[in-house]
């Protein structure tokens, strides 16, 4: 596909119409493609205009108290305070009571900073993944020798869609994939370069949680000349010569 | 090296990541009534619009931090943040009225809770600055779907009866001319 047609996705993928397989085709693309990603930027800030001239309507002032209640730290510390305020002749038990909230609230606060820690690091894992993408894809991107091959999810995950950017004289390549099934510990997904009908492993990876994953081919095999590539399920460690189910397949 | 100078909004949500109630509370008194206007629009309802406000900025407040300012401009980035949330709900409900047969109960559009579609639509035509009443009919159609409705590309041709590869041409060329348009008022 002509990059300017990815480019006319991005317009759509900005509003938010982009469905079905050229929404997850573009969303593969995405993840290797700058210049889409600052298309996608353009086109939201342009339609924001939309919003912008819509008559203007004044939401209720109960919103923002609530709002500004909602956010607010100091409520349960100020509950505490008039709790130890109260009687005396209540000390002891309403002790115990703030006591037991206390230790309550104590418990939730260290609840939700673990799952906000735990939240943390899944959003610090995705933000590398992806500059590792960004930064692999512009080395590609920027040289006018590189060439790009979409490969298409087949019977065995026909929502999957791959994305393999090589140049054909350094050799080097990129494999990314999205919506591959996630592998079982004993299985590992290996590419293969196709010259004729002789299939070349070029390299295994697994998939785990991420949407996407990146496979990077340090030196493809020398004095070939590749017309297809494709990705099958292979035992794990890799093997010599296809033997398990293909899930992506694309044509040079 | 001189100090790149900030507009104002861009000022409040760094401090707004600093987790100053404040510029939080500045900072909704100036978004709030463009995020309320598209969710009255979205959603039609008073009380899922007011639901989506609390919902926008509460996340606005957690995630100010992730703003950048090199990615477009504050205004943008919460309308985008409102949208989203405003079509996850939009498409929840269609399913649901899929799911139960619903859409087409004749009570629930006489819901006095309801803003009328057709009203706030013609509102939208008679406001003079509005940038879609400057496209044609047919781009600001399709445009209007997709950014107020939800609908996707599939669903805005089945809904017009039109070929997908119309709708997308008519799309794009919205899109480039609303781009023309904010070029020239920027000129």
């Amino acid at each position: 596909m002509a990059h300017e047609e990815w480019v006319e996705q991005a317009e759509i993928y900005g509003l938010g119409a982009l469905d079905g397989d050229e929404l997850i085709q573009f969303e593969a693309h995405l993840a290797a493609c700058l210049v889409c990603d600052g298309h996608i930027r353009e086109t939201r800030e342009n339609l924001a205009v939309i919003a912008r001239s819509l008559p203007p309507l004044t939401p209720p002032p109960q919103v923002k108290a609530r709002l500004l209640h909602q956010i607010s730290p100091e409520v349960a510390p100020s509950m505490r305070e008039k709790t130890r305020s109260g009687w005396f002749s209540w000390g002891i038990s309403a002790g115990a009571f703030a006591a037991a909230g206390l230790v309550l609230a104590l418990t939730w606060s260290l609840y939700a900073t673990r799952q906000e820690l735990h939240t943390l690091q899944k959003e610090v894992a995705s933000i590398q993944t992806g500059s590792i993408l960004h930064e692999t894809s512009i080395e590609f991107l920027s040289d006018p020798h590189a060439r790009s091959v979409h490969l298409k999810g087949l019977a065995p995950s026909p929502g999957a869609v791959g994305h393999f950017l090589w140049n054909p004289e350094s050799r080097k390549g990129i494999l990314i994939t999205q919506g591959l099934p996630k592998n079982t510990p004993d299985k590992v997904y290996e590419l293969w370069a196709i010259a004729g009908d002789e299939p070349i492993p070029v390299g295994t990876f697994s998939v785990e949680d991420k949407p996407h994953t990146l496979l990077k081919i340090p030196s493809l095999p020398q004095g070939k000349s590749f017309d297809k590539f494709a990705v099958t399920l292979e035992p794990a460690g890799g093997v010599p010569k296809p033997t398990g189910p293909m899930h992506l397949l694309g044509n040079v | 090296m001189s100090a790149q100078p900030i507009n104002q909004a861009t000022y409040l949500i760094q401090q707004v990541a600093k987790q100053d109630r404040e510029a939080f509370s500045q900072l909704y008194d100036r978004c709030s009534s463009l995020v309320f206007s598209l969710a009255m629009r979205m959603l039609k309802v008073r009380s899922d619009a007011e639901d989506l406000l609390q919902e926008v900025f509460v996340q606005v407040w957690r995630q100010a931090s992730n703003y950048n300012e090199e990615r477009g401009s504050v205004e943008a980035w919460v309308i985008n943040i409102a949208r989203s949330r405003a079509i996850d709900k939009i498409r929840s409900t269609r399913r649901m009225e899929k799911s139960f047969a619903l859409t087409d109960d004749p009570a629930r559009a006489e819901s006095s809770d309801i803003v009328e579609s057709a009203a706030s639509e013609s509102e939208t035509r008679l406001t003079m600055n509005s940038a879609l009443a400057n496209l044609p009919e047919t781009q600001r159609k399709v445009l209007e779907l997709a950014y107020f409705d939800g609908l996707t590309q599939t669903e805005i041709a089945q809904r017009l009866a039109e070929p997908l590869g119309t709708v997308k041409t008519r799309m794009r060329a919205g899109i480039q001319r609303l781009r023309e348009i904010i070029s020239s008022r920027a000129a």
